[in-house]
């Protein structure tokens, strides 16, 4: 029997992790997916806040529990920050920045189109039909909303199902 | 949530994977649902809806079925 304690560093003492600190990692969650374009993985995060992986880890995992965030199930990175998704999707969101153009990913056409509402812009949302794949445009200008060619959107589960499957979803 | 070119193709889209027919909106509709829903996400100050605020949400754009609650 080994009775070695393990190293002091590798010991996490068990906290009550508050709701300012989740909604710092929240908030800057987002303010870098925004900067590099790319969602931050948890070690970015941490380092940008001052604090350990673990603790971003923590913090992801009762955000998601909150339904605040969707993390990816072997990496425990994020998958989805609402409307944002961190991997690409057939919902591809161009946007018009100080910077130039940028592309983001949305997880459905409904968060495709809160990716423009997210960041107040003009945009364009760069889909396809569901049943037949054919290309559907819609864009955003001023507030207003068009497609070429028509498109009607389908709402699949009825609320009260949403997050039983939110992939799917 | 998904775009179809229309009525037709979600019928078709629903026969295919044998699922019931949910419920259609307009673009302009679901632009008004995105921006309601997403538009203030970033701010530090956001926060869930409760249930009751959500069906107060979805009942201002006209979505007052049980379809659009959730108890």
């Amino acid at each position: 029997m080994d009775n070695t304690l393990p190293p002091l560093d590798n010991v996490r003492i068990p906290t009550v992790m508050s709701d300012d600190f989740k909604n710092r990692v929240r908030v800057r969650l987002y303010q870098l997916f925004l900067e590099f374009g790319r969602c931050p993985c948890k070690a970015e995060l941490a380092a940008d806040l001052g604090c350990s992986a673990p603790d971003i880890a923590e913090a992801y995992h009762e955000l998601a529990a909150a339904h605040a965030l969707v993390l990816q199930p072997a990496s425990g990175e994020v998958l989805m920050a609402n409307p944002l998704s961190a991997v690409p999707t057939p919902f591809a969101v161009e946007t018009q920045g100080p910077t130039g153009q940028r592309t983001w990913y949305g997880n459905c056409i409904w968060d495709a189109l809160g990716v423009i509402a997210m960041l107040n812009s003009d945009g364009s949302v760069l889909a396809s039909c569901g049943c037949c794949g054919e290309s559907i445009t819609v864009g955003v200008h001023n507030g207003e909303v068009s497609s070429h060619p028509p498109g009607v959107v389908h709402f699949a589960l009825p609320a009260r199902r949403w997050w039983d499957d939110i992939v799917f979803n | 949530m998904l775009i179809f070119r229309s009525e037709d193709h979600i019928d078709r889209w629903c026969k295919a994977w044998r699922l019931e027919r949910g419920e259609t909106l307009s673009l302009e509709r679901t632009w008004q649902l995105a921006d309601a829903w997403y538009r203030d996400r970033m701010r530090a100050d956001w926060r869930r809806r409760t249930v009751d605020e959500t069906h107060e949400l979805f009942r201002s754009l006209g979505l007052t079925t049980d379809f659009w609650r959730f108890s």
